[in-house]
């Protein structure tokens, strides 16, 4: 085989990576622009465009006139916060769940797998049933504090309960995070019962929702969201080498025990924070990064940033239906993500059937 | 010059000890094979050396420097490992897979680059895999993905490789190429090979040196020929080996023949004499030891293959020079050796006048009552060469009661019918 042939072939991966990274950008952008003019009151894309640009240090000057204060307010304080809630936590989630199957080799873990949804799921109940009213700054309610807190600390737990000498076994991490999951759904459920009429509340808040997201609750989860998933990506090469086992890894110069913690510690953090805004949102941990690798293929260094992507536009959509499709009322977007993503999902599977997805081929 | 020094090195799984207290040390160019049964430590061995369990106590030396000091970049630069098996690889295809070699080498940052591929591009030709350089890992073959993860491991650019095992899970062709190809590079990039194997013959083919371990000790270490002896390998196997040059590629071949703990101790009442020769009685001396019966035979000449079975089993044997007719004197001795036994059994065996004496000493110990039993799988007419004499004593023995079969199976059976008629007797 011809050397320069199959160089130039390789080298094209990183012009075709940036090629679909732009395309999804792009796709990223005109979601939101397309969802905000959706809702109750239309609004055209042209003056969402203005009323955006406006609010943008420097460029506002650039607009002249534009639209009436009532939309400008709809946009800016109604649609963008939420749409932008929407993104965060669909980029945490999806980077989460690329991240947690590549440390786990496991192609059906999610970011919940190591008990962050249930540890949230108690503090945002307990939280919601004895009304325990503090909040931080003025800024946010005692709910997603709580679960933000519940859920840290339940992965915390987790670890050390799976911690074995200077290092964590992963099929032990897994097992743990199954087995505290359980019980604490257990003790959610006991609190469900006792709840009275908090419960419908709770349900609410347990199947996910932008409903009361406003900007303090994305400005509260766009720092640990950023943080942890850059972080994340600065690993991206060393997510492709524990693809092949701990000890391969190990050999080639990875320092694994050093890579798990920071991994689960970014992982945890920007799950806690995606959960403690919109509480539990199915589904899109797992499924994403599955989607993407298909598209895109395994690489995490391509993988990590289409799956934020994918996750975004995927997310904001979904939220847009939620919100729209039973108006006045709306559904919990959990409920949008499994009803639309699972029967999506399968067909992606059957499509490709005959090659791999994961290891099984 | 590099050399890789173990020093009084101690490894434990929890309160189990898996090394205790090994010391050796590889050159450069120096292919090391490492024997044990299982549990004999040899994985663990491979385990401390690159770090993936910290012994105890003890340490690794490349050169002057321990490795446990080296960051982990700096220990993937200088030894590489090619495990059993890989799993687990998606959808890379197999150079993505040997371009993980060059991880060490790279930052954080950095992508590949032309110089890296350059590199991943002569470890594939070395390993024949450049062909398969676009191929997804996971449609190769267990083979083939083997000779993948070596040209990974070579990438690495390591002065130190460690196999464990690398053609366990591989057909006999795979084998050997994958083995050629390995010691070849062990020569030409002058690297310390230190490789785990279970296959004698594959050990003996391809090392320089061995090391055999016994519960993790280093029962022996030195040139290949002198740690394979059949007696090393007898006491640390707990098998009796047949280990021989090879006639042809004159290299240590071993052959097992059974474990030490199903032999039997022969039983004094009931012993077998076997006439035989030109490898027609050594599988049957194997049964009947196993069996539990003594067993002795005579006269063979020196150099028949029966001759160093008889040998190789411990059995008793009454020899005569090479290529020479039985003297009187062996007849005397064969005589006496048959005397002792209770039963004669003649093997499918052509008869001259060189070993005639051997029907003769049949037909005595018939008159003197022994059970005499004739495996005749090919007619004596086609394996007389004495002019009918052979055939005439084989027909005597007949007419006075020699129970004739037709194959050793049937002649064992047989003789465990007598077996128990004398069991019940006593």
């Amino acid at each position: 085989m011809k050397y320069n042939d199959v160089e130039a072939r390789y080298f094209k991966r990183f012009g075709r990576w940036k090629i679909i990274l732009i395309l999804l950008t792009l796709t990223l952008i005109s979601t939101i622009t397309f969802t905000v003019t959706i809702g109750p009151m239309q609004i055209p894309a042209l003056d969402v465009l203005k009323v955006i640009v406006k609010n943008l240090p420097l460029l506002g000057n650039l607009v002249e006139g534009g639209s009436s204060p009532l939309k400008e307010a709809v946009v800016i304080q109604v649609r963008l916060p939420r749409i932008f809630a929407a993104a965060i936590v669909g980029i945490a989630l999806a980077v989460a769940g690329v991240v947690l199957q590549g440390l786990l080799r496991n192609p059906m873990a999610d970011p919940y797998v190591i008990g962050i949804s249930a540890g949230a799921s108690l503090g945002a109940s307990l939280a919601i049933t004895f009304g325990i009213g503090f909040s931080l700054w003025g800024v946010l309610n005692s709910v997603p504090l709580m679960a933000f807190i519940t859920a840290l600390c339940t992965v915390f737990i987790v670890y050390n309960i799976a911690r074995k000498g200077g290092g964590v076994p992963m099929l032990t991490l897994l097992l743990v995070g199954v087995a505290v999951n359980s019980f604490l759904l257990a003790v959610v459920s006991f609190i469900e019962m006792v709840s009275g009429e908090a419960l419908h509340v709770i349900i609410f808040w347990m199947l996910g929702s932008f409903a009361v997201c406003n900007w303090n609750y994305v400005k509260i989860a766009l720092p640990f969201v950023t943080v942890g998933v850059v972080l994340i990506y600065v690993f991206a090469r060393d997510l492709n080498i524990i693809l092949l086992g701990e000890e391969q890894a190990h050999h080639l110069g990875v320092d694994i025990e050093r890579l798990k913690k920071i991994m689960l510690v970014c992982a945890s953090l920007i799950t806690a924070a995606a959960v403690s805004i919109s509480g539990i949102i199915g589904f899109i941990g797992l499924i994403i990064p599955h989607i993407t690798r298909i598209l895109v293929g395994p690489d995490h260094r391509i993988l990590i940033p289409s799956s934020a992507l994918a996750g975004a536009i995927v997310l904001i959509l979904c939220d847009t239906i939620a919100r729209t499709i039973i108006r006045p009322a709306e559904l919990p977007v959990g409920i949008i993500t499994s009803l639309l993503g699972c029967p999506f999902f399968i067909y992606l599977l059957r499509e490709r059937k005959g090659s791999a997805i994961w290891q099984g081929r | 010059m590099v050399t890789l020094r173990i020093s009084g090195i101690d490894c434990s799984y929890g309160s189990i000890k898996a090394l205790d207290n090994i010391t050796f040390s590889v050159r450069e160019g120096e292919f090391m094979g490492v024997l044990g049964p299982n549990g004999s430590g040899k994985t663990t061995l491979l385990r401390a050396i690159s770090r993936t369990l910290k012994p105890r106590v003890g340490t690794v030396f490349l050169d002057d420097i321990n490795i446990y000091d080296m960051k982990s970049k700096e220990l993937a630069k200088n030894v590489a490992v090619v495990p059993q098996e890989t799993t687990a690889t998606f959808d890379f295809t197999a150079l993505d897979i040997v371009l993980l070699g060059r991880n060490p080498y790279m930052d954080r940052f950095r992508t590949e680059s032309r110089e890296d591929l350059a590199i991943a591009r002569k470890a594939m030709e070395l390993t024949n895999t450049w062909h398969l350089a676009e191929r997804p890992v996971n449609e190769l073959s267990g083979g083939e993905k083997q000779l993948v993860i070596i040209a990974r491991a070579l990438t690495q650019e390591p002065k130190v490789l460690l196999l464990d095992e690398p053609t366990t899970h591989l057909d006999i062709n795979h084998q050997i190429s994958i083995m050629d190809i390995l010691r070849g590079i062990c020569k030409e990039k002058e690297l310390v090979v230190l490789a785990v194997f279970h296959d004698f013959n594959l050990a003996t083919r391809y090392c320089d040196s061995a090391m055999l371990l016994n519960n993790g000790r280093v029962f022996s270490i030195g040139p290949i020929d002198t740690v394979l002896t059949g007696e090393n390998i007898q006491k640390v196997f707990q098998v009796n080996m047949i280990v021989k040059r090879h006639p042809i590629t004159n290299l240590l071949y071993i052959v097992p023949l059974s474990t030490l703990r199903s032999k039997i101790t022969p039983s004094k009442d009931m012993s077998v004499h076997i006439i035989c020769g030109g490898g027609t009685g050594g599988p049957m001396m194997k049964t009947l030891l196993e069996q539990g019966y003594g067993v002795t035979t005579g006269v063979l000449n020196t150099l028949d293959t029966d001759y160093d079975a008889a040998c190789t089993l411990g059995i008793p044997v009454v020899n005569e020079a090479p290529f020479s007719p039985i003297t009187q004197e062996a007849h005397k001795a064969n005589l006496a050796m048959i005397d002792e036994a209770s039963a004669i059994i003649v093997g499918n065996v052509p008869f001259g006048y060189g070993n005639l004496k051997n029907l003769e000493a049949t037909k005595v110990a018939m008159e003197r009552g022994k059970m005499i039993i004739v495996v005749e799988e090919t007619p004596i007419q086609q394996r007389d060469f004495t002019n009918g004499r052979a055939q005439n004593l084989l027909r005597e023995l007949k007419n006075k009661g020699a129970i004739v079969v037709e194959s050793c199976g049937e002649a064992l059976s047989k003789l465990e019918a007598l077996k128990n008629e004398v069991l019940q007797k006593s």
